[in-house]
C-alpha cells in the first residue's frame, strides 16, 4: 500500500507528467466530461494543471477534486489527442489509486468493491445466480459448465445478472452452437474479472482474480476465450499479463465477438446469405478501439451481411465520442453519463442510420438510457443480435 | 479582490451556472501554454477574481458595462491556447471566456461566408463546414482547441496562410462589444466613431470645406475598423460574432522533402515560393528534427532539414504544383520522401510541442523574418543561443515572411533558472528584427513592440479608439497598450517591509564607515547610533518602502521587460 501523498505516480515516474502537460487544450473538446460542462475544471488539461501544482507542493488531493476525478469516463479519448504523449489512461488509473489511498474514493467504487470481496461480482447477488441468464439457452449450455474445451465463452457480471443484458449472451452461445463450436463455461468459478479494481486503480486486489481464471482456463485446456464485454475482454488481454506477466497467458487467445466471428468469416465456417436490409451505425466501445486498437473486425462482419448498409458516424474509430458508460461515471454521476449518452445518440441519427451497433454491455445500457432520454426513435443492437437475427438464429 | 457583492451581481447577469470564482477555477482560468516563473506570480495579480462564460452578446455587454461602472478588470478569453500572455491577468478582474458562444450562425454560399460566434473551435467549424463540401481558407495550428476569436483577437499565420494570408485575411466582418458596451458591426460602424477619426482633418483645413468634404469621405471609405480589432487582443472590444471567408473543400496533396544542409532547404522553399503556390510550407531545422527522435517520434526523413509543403485545388493544379515540386527539391539536392511520411507529417501538423516532453517545460517564442533572410536569422539565433537547448520551426505566410517559432527547453522546476531563461523569448523578437522582421503577436510579453508591430499611424489610431472607448483601461490591461503594472499586495508589503529593515542598517553602517563624511553634510543625525536614530531610521525606511511601491505602480510593463531583459541574461549565464 503506497499511503505517501502521490507516491503511486512517483513510483510509476508519472508525476512529472502535469509538467510534461502542453496546456494546448487538444484534450478538451474531445473529453466527454468536459463538454458535458464546458469547465475546464472538468477537462483532462484543467485536472493536470490543478494536479501539478498539487503535486509540486506535495499536497493531498482534496475531496472535491477526489470528486472531479471521478468525473471521467476514462474513454481516452484525451491519451489519443495528446500534444506530449502522456499515457493519461494509466495516469488516470494512478491518480483513482492515490485517491482510495487518500480514503476518498466515491461511495458506489466502495460498494462495488465490498460487493466483489463478499460475492465474486459486482451485483452483489448470490455466484449460484450466476448461471440465470442462460435460461433461454439451457439446452445447450447445461452440459458445459466447467467442461474441458478448447473454447471457452466468458460472459462476465453485466451479462450474467442483468436481465436485459442476458440476451447478448445467449445470441454468443446460439451462435457457438450453430458452429457446432465445442465450448465450455466457467458457471459458478466465473468471477468479477476485476475491471472495477483496474479503472478504480486498485491492481492489487484484482490479482486474485486474475490467478483465479487463468488457473481455471487452463485446468480446462481452453484456448480461446470469447468475450462480449469488451471490459472483461481487456482485463484479460492487457490487464492480467501486466499485472501477472506475459507468460501467465501463455497459450491463451483472448477474442471480443467480433474478432472470432471475423475469424470464423475468415475460415469460412460461417457465411451470411440472408437479407438484412438495415442501416446501420457503429459505436466502437473505447475499450476495445482506443485501448487495444481493435477496430477492423466488427466493420468486417457488419459488411459481411448482404443488405446492410453501414454508416460511420463523423468521430469514429480511434476519434469515436465515449458511450457516457465507462470509467465507473454510470456509477458515480449517472446524470452525466446520460447526457454523454445523448449526444452519440444525436451523432447517429445525423448518420441517417436507424440502429446503433456496439459490441458492449455497458455501451448498450448507456445507450438504452440515451434513446429514453432524448426520446430519438434510434434502435440499439448488440452486435451479437444483429448476427443471430442475419443467421436467422 | 471583488466583494462578494459584486460577485453575487456579475454572477446574477451571466447565470449562475456559467459563473464560477471558486479559487481553483480561477487559477485554471488564469494562465495559457506558458509557464510564468513564480517571481512574476508574486510580483503582479496573476490570478482573476472571478469567471464568467457569457452566452450571449447582450451578456457580454452587460459584464462590460458592469465592470466599467466598478472599474473591474476585464480579462477576455478564448481557450487559452497562446503563450504571448494575451489572455493573462496581471490586476486580477474578471476572466470572460467565450466558448459558449459557439454557435455557427450563417453560412452564405453566395458570398463564401460563414458567421460564426467568436467562442466556437475552429476544429469544429471545420468538421461542420466540411459536411457542405466547404472549408475555410486558413486555421492556426492549435485548431483542436482554439477559438476563432481568439486567433482574431491574438493575430498571427497558420495552415493555409502561405496560400490565403494570415488571420486578417480571413476576416469579412466582427461583431464586437466595445467596452462601453455598446455591441456593433465593424463593417458599419457608429457615426461617433467614424467622427472620431475623420474630425482630426476638419480642423487641419478649417476654411476649405471643398477640401474638408472630399478628406471626409476618403476617410469613410478608407476606415477600416475591422482591422483595429485584429491582434487587438481584445483591449478594443470583446469580438462575440466573427464573419470568415471560406471556399470550396478541395483535395490536400501534401509532400516532404529532406536536405543535408539548411541553405539547400531554404533555396528550394524560396524556389517553391517563387514557381508554385503552395497551401501551406513549413519547415523544421535539424535540431528540431532531432528532437522528434529524442521523443520517439521521428520524422523517418533521410536528411536532416525538412519542410512539409501541401498543395490544394483541383487534381489538375495539384499534378502540375506536383511536378513543378518534384524539380525544385530535385535541383537542390533534397529527397521527396515517400507518401506515407508526408501523409505522418501533414497529420502532425497540429503537434509542435511534441518536444515539450524533453524540458518537461517550454519556452516559446515567434518572430516573422523575410524568407530571403532566414538563413543568416538562423544562424544568428544558433550563435546568440549557443549552449541553450532550443528548436526552430516555421511557416511561410503569403507575402514572403516566415513565422519562425522557437522552442526553448526548460525545467521550471528550477526556479531561478526558469526565471532568468526568460530573456530568451525576448531576446529572440530582438534578433528576428534585426534581420527587418517584426514581432508575430504582441499579446502582453511583445507588448515594447506594439508601435513597430502596428506601424506609427496604426498604432495612434487604435490607442485614439482604445482612449475613447475605454479611457480607465479596464478591457484587458497590459495587453498592446503598455500601461503601468499594478504589483500584487504581498510584494507591495515586501517593498514596505524591506525598506524598514534595510534603512536602519545601512544608515548604522554609513554611520560607522563615512560619518565623517555625513558630519561634514550635517547629517550625523541621520546615522543609527541609539534607540531613538534606529527609530527614526524605521521611520524613513517605512516612508521609502511606501514611497518605493507607490512609484512602481507606475512603472509601465514594457520598461519593466526591457529593463529586466540584460539582468535576466545575466543571471541565465550565472544560473544555467
Amino acid at each position: 500500500m503506497g499511503t505517501k501523498t502521490f507516491e503511486r505516480l512517483r513510483e510509476s515516474a508519472l508525476d512529472v507528467e502535469p509538467l510534461v502537460c502542453a496546456r494546448c487544450g487538444f484534450c478538451t473538446f474531445v473529453c466527454p466530461a468536459y463538454n458535458d460542462t464546458l469547465w475546464d475544471s472538468q477537462s483532462p488539461r484543467g485536472k493536470l494543471y490543478q494536479l501539478r501544482e498539487l503535486i509540486l507542493k506535495n499536497q493531498p488531493i482534496p475531496e472535491d477534486f477526489a470528486e472531479r476525478i471521478f468525473k471521467c469516463t476514462l474513454c481516452g479519448a484525451c491519451q489519443e489527442i495528446c500534444q506530449t504523449k502522456i499515457p493519461l489512461l494509466t495516469f488516470w488509473q494512478k491518480v483513482r489509486q492515490e485517491i482510495n489511498d487518500a480514503g476518498l474514493w466515491p461511495k458506489v467504487v466502495h460498494l462495488l468493491d465490498e460487493s466483489i470481496q463478499s460475492s465474486k461480482n459486482i451485483m452483489d447477488l448470490d455466484q449460484e445466480d450466476r448461471m440465470l441468464w442462460t435460461d433461454m439457452v439451457d439446452d445447450i449450455v447445461e452440459d458445459r459448465i466447467d467442461k474441458p474445451a478448447k473454447v471457452a465463452y466468458f460472459a462476465g457480471c453485466n451479462i450474467s445478472f442483468k436481465g436485459t443484458l442476458a440476451p447478448i449472451g445467449e445470441n454468443t452461445i446460439k451462435v457457438f452452437d450453430h458452429l457446432g463450436i465445442d465450448f465450455t463455461i466457467l458457471g459458478e468459478e466465473e468471477y468479477c474479472c476485476g475491471n472495477p479494481y483496474f479503472v478504480g486503480g486498485e491492481w492489487d486486489k484484482a490479482k486474485e482474480l486474475a490467478i483465479h481464471h487463468l488457473n481455471k482456463l487452463k485446468d480446462l485446456g481452453v484456448k480461446t476465450v470469447v468475450f462480449n464485454c469488451p471490459g472483461c475482454h481487456r482485463a484479460f488481454n492487457e490487464e492480467y499479463p501486466h499485472m501477472l506477466g506475459k507468460e501467465s497467458v501463455a497459450g491463451i487467445e483472448f477474442l471480443p465477438f467480433s474478432q472470432f466471428i471475423a475469424w470464423m468469416l475468415r475460415e469460412g465456417k460461417l457465411k451470411f446469405t440472408k437479407e438484412y436490409n438495415e442501416v446501420i451505425a457503429w459505436h466502437d466501445p473505447c475499450e476495445l478501439g482506443r485501448h487495444q486498437n481493435i477496430y477492423d473486425e466488427a466493420r468486417e462482419v457488419l459488411n459481411a451481411i448482404p443488405g446492410l448498409v453501414l454508416r460511420e458516424m463523423k468521430h469514429s474509430r480511434n476519434k469515436a465520442d465515449c458511450c457516457g458508460g465507462g470509467g465507473l461515471l454510470k456509477g458515480t454521476n449517472p446524470l452525466m453519463s446520460v447526457r454523454i449518452s445523448g449526444r452519440r445518440i444525436e451523432a447517429t441519427e445525423k448518420t441517417g442510420a436507424t440502429i446503433l451497433a456496439s459490441e458492449c454491455p455497458s455501451c448498450m445500457m448507456s445507450f438504452m438510457d440515451g434513446i429514453e432520454n432524448t426520446g430519438k426513435k434510434i434502435k440499439f443492437k448488440d452486435l451479437s443480435q444483429i448476427v443471430v437475427e442475419a443467421l436467422g438464429l | 479582490m471583488l466583494l462578494k457583492k459584486q460577485l453575487q451581481q456579475i454572477a446574477d447577469i451571466v447565470g449562475e451556472d456559467y459563473f464560477s470564482s471558486e479559487e481553483y477555477m480561477r487559477k485554471l482560468y488564469s494562465h495559457d501554454v506558458g509557464a510564468l516563473p513564480n517571481l512574476v506570480n508574486d510580483i503582479l495579480k496573476t490570478q482573476v477574481d472571478a469567471v464568467a462564460q457569457p452566452t450571449s452578446p447582450e451578456v457580454v455587454s452587460k459584464l462590460l458595462q458592469y465592470c466599467l461602472k466598478n472599474k473591474i478588470p476585464v480579462i477576455p478569453r478564448g481557450h487559452g491556447t497562446s503563450g504571448y500572455g494575451g489572455a493573462l491577468p496581471t490586476k486580477a478582474g474578471l476572466a470572460i471566456e467565450m466558448t459558449r458562444m459557439n454557435k455557427i450562425h450563417n453560412v452564405d454560399t453566395s458570398n463564401m461566408t460563414v458567421e460564426v460566434g467568436a467562442g466556437i473551435i475552429w476544429g469544429n467549424l471545420i468538421e461542420e463546414l466540411e459536411d457542405q463540401n466547404l472549408t475555410v481558407r486558413a486555421y492556426p495550428s492549435s485548431a483542436p482547441s482554439s477559438t476563432v476569436g481568439g486567433w482574431v483577437a491574438a493575430g498571427g499565420s497558420g495552415i493555409g496562410s502561405t496560400k490565403y494570408g494570415g488571420v486578417s485575411d480571413q476576416i469579412v466582418d466582427l461583431e464586437v462589444v466595445l467596452p462601453d458596451g455598446r455591441i456593433i458591426r465593424t463593417s458599419s460602424p457608429p457615426d461617433d466613431i467614424i467622427e472620431e477619426f475623420v474630425k482630426q482633418e476638419y480642423n487641419y483645413f478649417p476654411s476649405d470645406d471643398e477640401y474638408i468634404w472630399a478628406i471626409k469621405e476618403v476617410e469613410k471609405d478608407d476606415f477600416d475598423l475591422t482591422s483595429f480589432f485584429v491582434d487587438s487582443n481584445g483591449t478594443l472590444g470583446i469580438i462575440t460574432k466573427v464573419v470568415l471567408k471560406i471556399i470550396p473543400l478541395h483535395a490536400i496533396r501534401p509532400f516532404v522533402a529532406s536536405f543535408k544542409t539548411k541553405e539547400q532547404m531554404i533555396w528550394a522553399m524560396q524556389e517553391i515560393m517563387k514557381e508554385t503556390r503552395p497551401f501551406y510550407l513549413h519547415f523544421i531545422t535539424e535540431g528540431f528534427n532531432q528532437m522528434l527522435t529524442d521523443v520517439d517520434m521521428p520524422t523517418h526523413s533521410q536528411h536532416p532539414w525538412v519542410f512539409l509543403c501541401a498543395f490544394e485545388g483541383s487534381k489538375e493544379q495539384l499534378d502540375n504544383e506536383e511536378a513543378s515540386l518534384k524539380k525544385i527539391v530535385d535541383n537542390n539536392m533534397g529527397v521527396l520522401e515517400p507518401q506515407e511520411v508526408a501523409e505522418h507529417e501533414w497529420d502532425e501538423r497540429f503537434y509542435p510541442m511534441r518536444i515539450k516532453r524533453l524540458g518537461p517545460s517550454l519556452a516559446p517564442s515567434e518572430v516573422y523574418v523575410p524568407l530571403s533572410n532566414l538563413q543568416s536569422f538562423i544562424e544568428r539565433v544558433d550563435r546568440h543561443f549557443k549552449g541553450e537547448s532550443f528548436a526552430l520551426e516555421g511557416a511561410v505566410n503569403n507575402k514572403g515572411e516566415v513565422a519562425v517559432l522557437a522552442w526553448f527547453l526548460d525545467d521550471e522546476r528550477k526556479t531561478i533558472a526558469f526565471l532568468m531563461g526568460w530573456y530568451r523569448s525576448l531576446d529572440f523578437i530582438e534578433l528576428g528584427l534585426k534581420e527587418n522582421g517584426r514581432a508575430y503577436s504582441i499579446g502582453m510579453w511583445n507588448v515594447s513592440h506594439s508601435r513597430s508591430f502596428f506601424g506609427k499611424k496604426k498604432y495612434a489610431s487604435i490607442a485614439q479608439l482604445k482612449k475613447k472607448t475605454d479611457p480607465k483601461n479596464i478591457v484587458n490591461p497590459n495587453k498592446v497598450f503598455p500601461g503601468p503594472i499594478q504589483l500584487s499586495m504581498r510584494f507591495n508589503y515586501l517593498i514596505i517591509i524591506a525598506a524598514t529593515i534595510i534603512a536602519p542598517v545601512v544608515l548604522w553602517l554609513a554611520g560607522l564607515w563615512v560619518g565623517d563624511i555625513m558630519a561634514a553634510y550635517g547629517l550625523e543625525w541621520l546615522a543609527v547610533t541609539n534607540l531613538t536614530s534606529a527609530l527614526v531610521a524605521i521611520g524613513i525606511g517605512l516612508f521609502a518602502g511606501v514611497a518605493v511601491s507607490e512609484i512602481a505602480n507606475y512603472v509601465p510593463i514594457n520598461f519593466m521587460l526591457t529593463m529586466g531583459r540584460p539582468f535576466l541574461r545575466l543571471g541565465r549565464k550565472i544560473f544555467h
